[in-house]
């Protein structure tokens, strides 16, 4: 059976880390062979949703038990719904407690802390609490950047003519769509932000084609995370996607123009 | 704090605005207060979408699945996974990675990030600037769009060749 121990370090000689979200390493113990394996932890650097990576990972690993210093009611709550069991209030290096564990000494110690699992889908105080703060959190991340892209358009506005405009667009439905591609394709972020500078250019008279080819590239390419993505994804899939995305979602913006304009008349 | 960089920015170029030409940088933020202004509506709707969304779905159950169906059910699972999946991308990656090594299919893996592009709980905004009728075709041919891409880079890639390196 699979353990997963939160830790400070990658071997057996490490702390156990007190916070299961933010731990530098999972590691993932088999119990009946002992082999383990230590997996830096995508959550380690305390960014948002650090605590559901760190479930996904045990979830992926198929962890049937964690131990760890402290882990939050959230997090404990998509542990056990997922059928993990989780034991806490732990310290000492991991081996000591891979020792414990097989010595049953944990199970017995901490029986109250371990939650029935998966209590079906009621809504209680407790959860309605958790999702309007995680909305917080959600929105309070998106915040900074959208602030910064309107106070640019703000600067945008005061600067920049509907004739400027025009004189760049040529007004052709073909060029206009591949240079909105080109532009969302470079830039990327949050969606939420292309909509605003999608909808601000439409108000310049930037059309339609362009505009939409903007918003759907901006998610859907990502030239500034070709990098991340090749060294997650490898080189040929992160190239060839991108490639590809850009080919056929440049094809979709004017498909969704050209069909949109056919509906409105 | 990265994300504070590029308002700050903004704030500068707004310090510089102001010292230099006044009117200009005043024009800026009046137009900027109006945006807001406008959007003030929607960003509550899109707060409160968040959370009842929060509610009812849990990413961490539907990544799960990703890449172990196959045939329909595989592209439904990555289509929603995807939509739902909230967060910047680089904190995805991770975890695609790590998917893959346990077998998700290109396929999958390509549907996902398309999907991306679809969020329910931004739709008040897009709305707002847009109008309903076109949000809905948009949004069709973004999962046409996204599933197609799915198919050709699941075609074109395949799982051995493309795994960065090997050396473990």
């Amino acid at each position: 059976m699979k353990i997963a121990i939160t830790a400070d370090g990658a071997d057996l000689e490490a702390k156990v880390a007190q916070k299961f979200g933010t731990a530098e390493y999972l590691l993932i113990i088999d119990s009946d062979s002992g082999n383990f394996q230590a997996v830096p932890n995508p959550g380690a650097s305390g960014q948002r949703g650090a605590g559901v990576q760190a479930v996904v990972l045990a979830i992926s690993k198929d962890v049937k038990t964690v131990l760890t210093g402290w882990c939050s009611p959230a997090v404990r709550h998509q542990l056990t719904a997922n059928g993990i069991e989780v034991i806490s209030g732990l310290s000492g290096t991991v081996g000591e407690l891979v020792e414990r564990y097989r010595k049953g000494d944990l199970q017995k110690g901490v029986e109250a802390e371990v939650e029935p699992a998966a209590k079906g889908r009621r809504i209680d105080k407790f959860t309605l609490l958790q999702a309007a703060r995680s909305a917080a959190r959600q929105f309070a991340s998106l915040l900074p950047i959208l602030i910064g892209v309107v106070l640019l358009i703000g600067i945008f506005n005061a600067f920049v003519s509907e004739e400027l405009i025009a004189s760049i667009l040529s007004g052709n439905p073909m060029l206009d769509t591949l240079w909105g591609a080109c532009f969302g394709s470079i830039l990327a972020g949050n969606p939420i932000n292309s909509y605003v500078i999608g909808g601000e250019l439409l108000k310049y008279g930037v059309s339609l084609f362009a505009v939409t080819a903007f918003i759907i590239t901006w998610v859907t390419v990502g030239l500034v995370q070709l990098p991340a993505e090749i060294a997650a994804l490898g080189r040929k899939f992160a190239l060839v996607r991108n490639a590809i995305s850009f080919v056929l979602f440049t094809a979709m913006a004017a498909l969704t123009v050209v069909v949109f304009n056919l509906v409105t008349g | 704090m990265r994300m504070l960089l590029f308002p700050a920015l903004v704030l500068v170029a707004y310090g510089i605005l102001f010292a230099v030409m006044p009117d200009k940088a005043s024009m800026g933020i009046k137009s900027s207060g109006n945006i807001i202004l406008n959007m003030l509506l929607p960003l509550s709707l899109v707060f409160i979408l968040m959370m009842v969304l929060n509610l009812f779905l849990k990413p961490a159950q539907i990544v799960k699945f990703l890449g172990r169906e196959a045939g329909i059910k595989g592209v439904i699972l990555s289509a929603a996974a995807g939509i739902i999946s909230a967060g910047p991308i680089y904190a995805w990656y991770p975890l695609l990675k790590d998917l893959r090594e346990k077998g998700a299919g290109n396929t999958f893996l390509a549907i996902f990030l398309g999907n991306r592009a679809v969020k329910p709980f931004l739709l008040p905004i897009m709305i707002s600037y847009f109008g309903w009728i076109y949000v809905l075709i948009l949004t069709v041919f973004t999962l046409l769009g996204s599933i197609l891409v799915g198919y050709f880079v699941g075609a074109l890639v395949k799982v051995e060749s493309s795994l960065p390196s090997r050396g473990k």
